[in-house]
């Protein structure tokens, strides 16, 4: 039995579904952040199903640049929270309501 | 076969990105979340993409994770509190889930049924020399945007590394009288444990006897 392409699909769904719930549900920044980027990745999980599925290599590409997004994401965001955590000395979101540092 | 590769390595990504919601602790969160990647990474090369997995791993699991463990651990993060809020919507998250899984049950089943059933394959689609053709040909424009993306990024963070000092808050430079030691002010001098009382300048440079005051920096 081969996988199929709603295999891929579902578990993808299923992937993003637990990523926004973390999202949800996390107080704290980096693990909010973390949450994020596993969203990313069911979604280039899809892309990679459907590039392999039909045969052609846009996904993949847009994988690739999507993963660069994800690093410069991670650069920018993680310096936010140091600098976020050097004036409030918490990394809780509801101490972070107000966005004047 | 390839379905029981799949079986595991999805079990595998969903059991750790239950895993990662569940912990309480982001250290052990990050470890699962390295987990999915490994996971996605596999899955990748069932689907045929070896390129895309190697990425996966170099790029995911080592460099935005190396990243994230060592904020996580620079800033000494606890364990967070998780007081129960916002019970009020439990239903409306219940209707919400009960949509998403509906969804997800006609997707699965309307492809099933679905006339196309298109299937993998082993071609040259997922190879490293496709995906650099594409990449410098047909989306050579998306790929420099991405490198001045990238030099945003590294303009960013170190903008918003060097703004603001290691100084606390509430921490002030106060200016006028100071004792300075001998050897701080001119590095010349043989070390002299007499100090200098100054005002300013002026003095200090009358005290040494310099022309010309060395460089003192302070971290207002």
């Amino acid at each position: 039995m081969v996988p199929q392409l709603s295999w891929y699909l579902a578990l993808s769904a299923v992937l993003f579904t637990i990523g926004v719930v973390g999202v949800m549900i996390k107080r704290n920044v980096i693990s909010m952040f973390m949450c994020i980027e596993l969203m990313l990745n069911a979604v280039n999980l899809t892309f990679v199903a459907f590039s392999s599925f039909f045969r052609d290599v846009t996904g993949q590409l847009f994988v690739f640049i999507v993963m660069t997004v994800a690093a410069a994401e991670a650069a920018v965001g993680l310096g936010i929270i140091i600098t976020i955590f050097r004036s409030r000395e918490s990394l809780d979101v509801d101490d972070e309501s107000v966005l004047k540092l | 076969m390839l379905a029981l590769l799949f079986i595991l390595f999805a079990g595998m990504a969903v059991g750790c990105a239950i895993s990662m919601v569940a912990q309480r602790n982001p250290l052990y969160s990050a470890i699962s979340l390295i987990g999915v990647f490994l996971a996605l990474a596999c899955l990748y090369v069932t689907l045929g993409a070896p390129f895309i997995a190697a990425v996966q791993v170099i790029v995911y699991a080592g460099a935005i994770m190396v990243l994230v463990v060592f904020v996580i651990m620079l800033l000494n993060v606890e364990e967070e509190d998780r007081p129960m809020r916002l019970r009020s919507l439990t239903p409306i998250a219940v209707g919400l889930a009960a949509a998403l899984f509906a969804e997800t049950a006609f997707i699965i089943f309307f492809v099933h049924w679905s006339p196309a059933t298109p299937t993998a394959s082993v071609s040259d689609v997922g190879l490293t020399s496709s995906i650099g053709a594409g990449l410098f040909t047909t989306y050579l424009l998306p790929f420099e945007v991405t490198s001045i993306l990238l030099l945003m990024a590294i303009v960013g963070a170190m903008t918003l590394a060097s703004r603001a000092g290691l100084l606390p808050r509430e921490a002030v430079v106060v200016p006028g009288y100071q004792v300075l030691a001998r050897e701080v002010l001119d590095p010349r001098t043989t070390p002299d444990l007499t100090p200098i009382v100054a005002r300013s300048t002026g003095e200090v440079e009358e005290a040494l006897g310099v022309e010309e005051a060395p460089q003192i920096t302070d971290e207002s």
